[in-house]
């Protein structure tokens, strides 16, 4: 009797946890692929990286016609210049990233060191930082020049994102950021999956509303709606808002989260930033 | 002729304002009485969005209407101010409430695992 | 002479704005005109702005995230059932991704009640 109860017991225990979250991040990916895949099975795996001229075919052909004289070109210029130009130590970004310009790829990463989610725009600073200069800020004005030219020269490199099994901190990151993804916020009581997978492909007013698999590949972007470059936590930042909930700070521990969890999603999709958007 | 139709314009408005001004005094019975009322409702609409916000469940605009709120105070529009401070209260309520509801992650059924 | 009439202008819309503010609006609307209100108030980007996601009458530019507004009356058995869907659609069915209106101060109550009087005629 008294192990029949126990059995019972562990029974309860196992399925508790089971409903819970207890998928893996790649159990994640394939049941977000399987879902584009039945809601969109004529668009091609390798096209998601257009967003929402995935699947929005008028917008795609204005988009196109956008993108043969690219808005965002002068950007690219400025951040060639930036990038050129040593600061006043008389190093320059080279030599914080070696490797670089094409470096887009390696982030975000998890950063064993400092226990945190690696972003580009933070990795950038702390490299103007460490030489003594000024940091730029994470939403409007220059940081989208350096971001664009980075992201030019990335260009092709595929969307890769490791949550590392070595550092548990890691997954608890991209938890939060999936948690985030899936929470209601605002007075408009909407999380981002209502419209960018329960919805996506719908007509809200007369805007496409775009996958979430895709997003995060063709940043910075440049909006006509801005008249400018903007970067993806500015874009966040919009998001939050246009539900009605006050928006969190950019490259705060929240936004990088949703960025580790939400680039996941897009790993096998080529970069091919700077985008232009409505 | 320019100038004085101007003169006569500020003077119009501004014998227009000391009338509002004198009817809002009066309807609102002098001073004070109103204003500590209007003080009080103004910090438990900051605490209960500060409540909101400890659980990431601010919204938008509940701490430009306490903003509106305080500035509405000190220009004596207790009416106004009461009405933004009851409004911004509510929000910081609701918001804290809908943070606790989504305390738990739940995926959606139309994603098959 | 443009003067005169610019100041008069002036004071008289000034006191248009004073008896906004003094005077207190008295909400007796009668059936027609809550009708037409609420339409006003459900195309409000605002407020309703039930087209972002509702085909709705003759409304420009509807949305087609949510089912058509039609045969409202077919579709529900009485006001309160409608005003409670409206108020707030989750109570219902927890994934819904329609905004609790009422429950969410979206809109007031008398504004909800103007909108549930023009959606019933749908």
């Amino acid at each position: 009797m008294k192990k029949i109860l126990l059995t019972c017991a562990a029974l309860i225990l196992t399925a508790g946890f089971g409903t819970a979250t207890a998928s893996t991040p790649e159990e994640d990916k394939a049941a977000w692929d399987r879902f584009y895949q039945q809601r969109f099975p004529n668009v091609p795996e390798e096209d998601y990286n257009n967003g929402v001229y995935t699947i929005d075919k008028v917008g795609r052909e204005n988009w196109e016609a956008i993108e043969e004289f690219p808005p965002y070109e002068p950007f690219i210029d400025a951040g060639r210049e930036m990038w050129e130009t040593p600061f006043a130590n008389g190093k320059g970004y080279r030599d914080c990233f070696p490797n670089g310009p094409a470096i887009a790829g390696n982030y975000p990463h998890w950063d064993k060191e400092t226990g945190m989610v690696m972003t580009l725009p933070l990795a950038v600073n702390n490299c103007l930082e460490a030489n003594g200069e000024k940091p730029l800020k994470y939403k409007k004005g220059p940081i989208n020049n350096i971001l664009s030219y980075i992201a030019f020269e990335s260009r092709g490199q595929v969307v890769n994102v490791e949550i590392p099994g070595d550092d548990p901190r890691a997954l608890e990151a991209y938890e939060e950021g999936k948690k985030f993804y899936f929470t209601r916020r605002g007075q408009l009581n909407f999380s981002c999956a209502h419209c960018h997978l329960q919805t996506v492909g719908m007509v809200l007013r007369t805007e496409t509303l775009g996958p979430a698999k895709g997003h995060p590949t063709h940043f910075p972007v440049y909006r006509s709606k801005w008249g400018t470059v903007g970067t993806l936590h500015r874009r966040f930042t919009g998001c939050n808002k246009q539900v009605r909930a006050k928006p969190f700070k950019a490259q705060g521990k929240e936004y990088r989260n949703l960025e580790y969890f939400l680039t996941h999603k897009s790993n096998g999709l080529e970069l091919n930033g700077p985008g232009a958007r409505k | 002729m320019q100038k004085r139709s101007i003169i006569s314009t500020l003077l119009l408005a501004l014998l227009l304002a000391l009338g509002s001004t004198a009817l809002l005094a009066d309807s609102h019975g002098g001073a004070d009485p109103r204003a500590g009322q209007v003080e009080q409702a103004i910090n438990d609409a900051e605490a209960a969005r500060e409540k909101a916000g400890s659980v990431d469940g601010e919204w938008r605009d509940t701490a430009k209407m306490i903003e509106s709120a305080r500035k509405a105070l000190a220009a004596g529009e207790y009416d106004k101010a009461m009405k933004l401070a009851r409004e911004a209260h509510q929000q910081g309520v609701l918001g804290y409430e809908q943070a606790m509801s989504q305390q738990e992650l739940r995926i959606p059924s139309y994603l098959k695992y | 002479m443009t003067r005169i009439k610019s100041m008069i202008g002036t004071a008289a819309g000034l006191t248009v704005l004073l008896a906004g503010t003094l005077a207190q609006p008295v909400a007796a609307a009668d059936g027609v005109s809550a009708v037409t209100e609420g339409k006003v108030l459900s195309e409000d980007r605002k407020k309703g702005n039930c087209l972002a996601c509702h085909m709705m009458g003759d409304g420009a530019y509807p949305g087609n995230i949510a089912p058509p507004l039609v045969a409202m009356q077919s579709r529900y058995p009485n006001k309160e059932k409608l005003r409670a869907q409206i108020w707030d659609a989750t109570a219902n069915n927890p994934d819904s991704p329609m905004p609790p209106f009422g429950k969410h101060r979206i809109v007031s109550d008398e504004e909800l009640d103007k909108i549930v009087e023009y959606v019933w005629t749908l």
